[in-house]
């Protein structure tokens, strides 16, 4: 058993509300800078749609993550001899319209144009090139279905569906889903980079580029599945989410979590067993991943484990920040999130609480079948496709769960009579109902980040480190 | 005079050249390390770039392979293993013509793309632009002088080089030498200066390494977590 920590998110997608500001001050801090105008490190989708950059989850075109056959774990875009030998030119990478050409606006024009019959007009014109432009995508096209009606016939999570139905208005469902970099246990980005600039810090498993040893030969980009490592064309060099690292050191939570107005974000540490990463994510069958992804998670109530822990040197504060986890509680105990497309096979570390979404209008069963009937307006298997590779029993298992909380709290709260009937249905237990309501409904900074310090010994030497630590020197 | 000049030319040029070489490669990997890079601009015009890069990289791959056994190995070495300068000169002839071919035309629709595509042009300084004009100009004078000129090199320039790679230049060895083989000799001793302040030192970045490390790296720091 080889244990380490892991810095980890969960997003509770029921309370997303799709306000973008968790994007705003991570572009504000980290990527207001010429070559950086189309990346966000954090951005948020609207569901169904193809996303940013377009179509980011069908691996079919892309060629992100890994393929497994039980012995063997390997690059889908081939190994090391194919890229040496095609490094000159990636044929998947993907193109800047993917994502979208960066623009801004002519402001200028607005108060110097001269007098005249007509109101000045700030024309938008290309961040790259200067020249005005006809904008034809962005990188929030979707927002709100804007348009789904054609371009979510791409998204791959419709498959198993039909969805030309939900694309009609009548029956049409949708959600955000908010996204920043994995910092995966198997992380596809570091595997594919030549240079080995991108790498996992030790202590707390964030994933970073080198800026001063990546050369440019742009792996990462197509090695990551979810398309969460971006190319600054203008420096040549690769640059991903931090995880505002310099703020989780401090125990502040990431920019992104910290602003969420949802309070939609949980950080906490989550202790595995590195030496289960290639058994788990060599897992034939796509459906077994996320289990076997769950199991290489340790307990970090568990006697030994926290014996082993210390003895491998994992710090006290880490161990206390593992045990009193809001992850941990979500992801494990609860069962209540799910890893993004865990078939990609990099054993990503932001998970999501599926969304809840109405009942269909006209159903008359009872809500205790959900196990096997389809009663609300996002498709089980939709969330499925996206959360478990299309296994849909833990994501109803987990939506029961989220209904019966919230059937048990109208029966505490508005009935005054406590419905135990609706908790033992769903398995959980009256001090677990109690922690339930804290961290997802009330959710307090405290209970939704529990952060462990990190005292950097080497601070006189920061200077040295400039650059290496995964954000450029120079803008 | 025109002796001065041969002296200057093959006998001091190549040693200020290859200096600069060395010496501005250890400056600016100390001094700039963070612009070391390809300085790749696939994201920005993917489609228009496969082609020529392609062709490019690999025709100056052997080219460069040819020149540096074909030239540095002695003739004298290679009778002894069978290969007459007859052969010598026919593979290195016909080789040079196919891969010299491949470059060239891989930079004229580099040095094209590089212009006229609005979008790399705007992403490109002007060092981009000259250090390409300059490969242009390398790679035509060679692979004109393998169709055209057809010099036999074997005994003259070849042993030059040897000469100036072992510290005992002959620039007399340059005497019966065509100008079209000397402008492509001083051409590609700039280009070799000037190598060290472009983006042409992405060539010692190959990563070799990839093929000796685990997939997956961690990096630990020094840290004291309490």
């Amino acid at each position: 058993m080889k244990i380490k920590a892991q810095i980890s998110m969960v997003m509770n997608l029921d309370k997303c509300l799709g306000c973008h500001t968790c994007s705003i001050p991570c572009k504000q801090v980290w990527t207001n800078r010429q070559g950086a105008e189309y990346m966000w490190l954090n951005n948020v989708e609207t569901k169904p749609g193809i996303g940013y950059p377009k179509k980011w989850e069908n691996q079919e075109i892309h060629k992100g993550g890994w393929l497994g056959n039980d012995k063997d774990l390997r690059l889908r875009s081939g190994g090391r001899l194919k890229k040496f030998a095609g490094i000159f030119h990636n044929p998947d990478l993907p193109r800047i319209d993917d994502y979208y050409e960066p623009w801004t606006y002519d402001y200028e024009l607005l108060v110097s144009s001269p007098a005249g019959q007509r109101q000045p007009t700030a024309r938008p014109k290309s961040s790259i090139t200067g020249r005005h432009i006809e904008i034809d995508w962005g990188p929030n096209w979707e927002d709100d279905l804007a348009g789904a009606n054609e371009t979510a016939l791409d998204d791959v999570n419709f498959s198993g569906l039909e969805k030309e139905v939900y694309l009609k208005f009548k029956d049409v469902f949708m959600f955000y889903l908010p996204r920043i970099c994995e910092h995966c246990l198997n992380p596809a980005c570091v595997a594919s980079c030549p240079s080995g600039a991108l790498y996992k810090r030790d202590e707390d498993g964030i994933v970073l580029v080198d800026q001063e040893r990546c050369r440019g030969w742009r792996y990462c980009v197509s090695g990551c599945p979810y398309k969460k490592v971006y190319f600054n064309w203008a420096k040549g060099r690769s640059e991903k989410c931090v995880f505002c690292y310099p703020r989780i050191e401090s125990g502040l939570p990431t920019l992104c979590a910290h602003s969420c107005v949802g309070r939609i974000r949980y950080i906490g540490v989550i202790l595995y067993d590195a030496d289960k990463i290639k058994p788990a994510a060599s897992t034939s069958n796509d459906q077994e991943v996320y289990k076997a992804h769950l199991e290489i998670m340790l307990n970090p109530h568990d006697a030994d484990v926290v014996f082993e822990a210390r003895a491998q040197g994992i710090p006290e504060t880490f161990l206390i920040a593992a045990q009193k986890s809001p992850v941990y509680k979500l992801a494990v105990e609860w069962g209540l999130a799910f890893p993004p497309h865990p078939e990609f096979r990099t054993l990503p570390m932001v998970w999501y609480v599926p969304p809840l979404s109405p009942l269909i209008a006209g159903w008359e069963g009872s809500e205790t079948d959900i196990a096997k009937s389809d009663f609300m307006r996002i498709p089980f298997k939709y969330l499925a496709n996206l959360l478990s590779a299309g296994e849909e029993t833990p994501i109803r298992f987990a939506l029961k769960r989220l209904m019966a909380l919230r059937k048990w709290m109208r029966s505490l709260r508005v009935d005054h009579k406590p419905n135990y009937q609706t908790l033992d249905e769903a398995g959980i237990t009256g001090p677990m109902a109690d922690e339930m309501y804290r961290i997802l409904a009330i959710a307090k900074h405290d209970d939704r980040f529990v952060i462990p310090t990190t005292k950097r010994a080497d601070s006189e030497n920061m200077y040295n480190d400039r650059g290496t630590l995964g954000f450029p020197t120079k803008s | 005079m025109g002796s001065l000049f041969q002296k200057l030319a093959f006998q001091v040029f190549p040693y200020i050249a290859l200096t600069v070489f060395v010496v501005g490669h250890g400056y600016r990997y100390y001094a700039d390390f963070y612009q070391w890079n390809s300085r790749s601009s696939e994201l920005i015009d993917r489609d228009s770039l496969k082609v020529g890069i392609t062709m490019f990289h690999w025709g100056i791959i052997f080219t460069f392979f040819g020149h540096f056994f074909g030239l540095l190995t002695p003739q004298d070495f290679l009778n002894k293993l069978g290969i007459t300068s007859e052969i010598h000169e026919f593979v290195a002839l016909y080789t040079g013509m196919l891969f010299g071919t491949m470059a060239f035309v891989g930079l004229l629709i580099l040095l094209k793309r590089r212009l006229l595509k609005p979008r790399v042009h705007a992403a490109s300084s002007t060092n981009d632009v000259i250090v390409l004009i300059l490969l242009v100009f390398v790679v035509f004078v060679g692979t004109y002088n393998s169709y055209v000129k057809r010099f036999d090199v074997l005994y003259t320039i070849a042993p030059w080089i040897r000469g100036i790679v072992t510290l005992t230049p002959d620039q007399s060895l340059m005497n019966p030498v065509p100008w079209s083989y000397k402008i492509h000799i001083l051409l590609a001793l700039t280009l070799l200066g000037f190598s060290p302040f472009t983006r042409l030192v992405h060539i010692w970045s190959i990563p070799v390494t990839y093929f000796l490390r685990p997939y997956i790296s961690f990096r630990r720091r020094f840290v004291d977590i309490p």
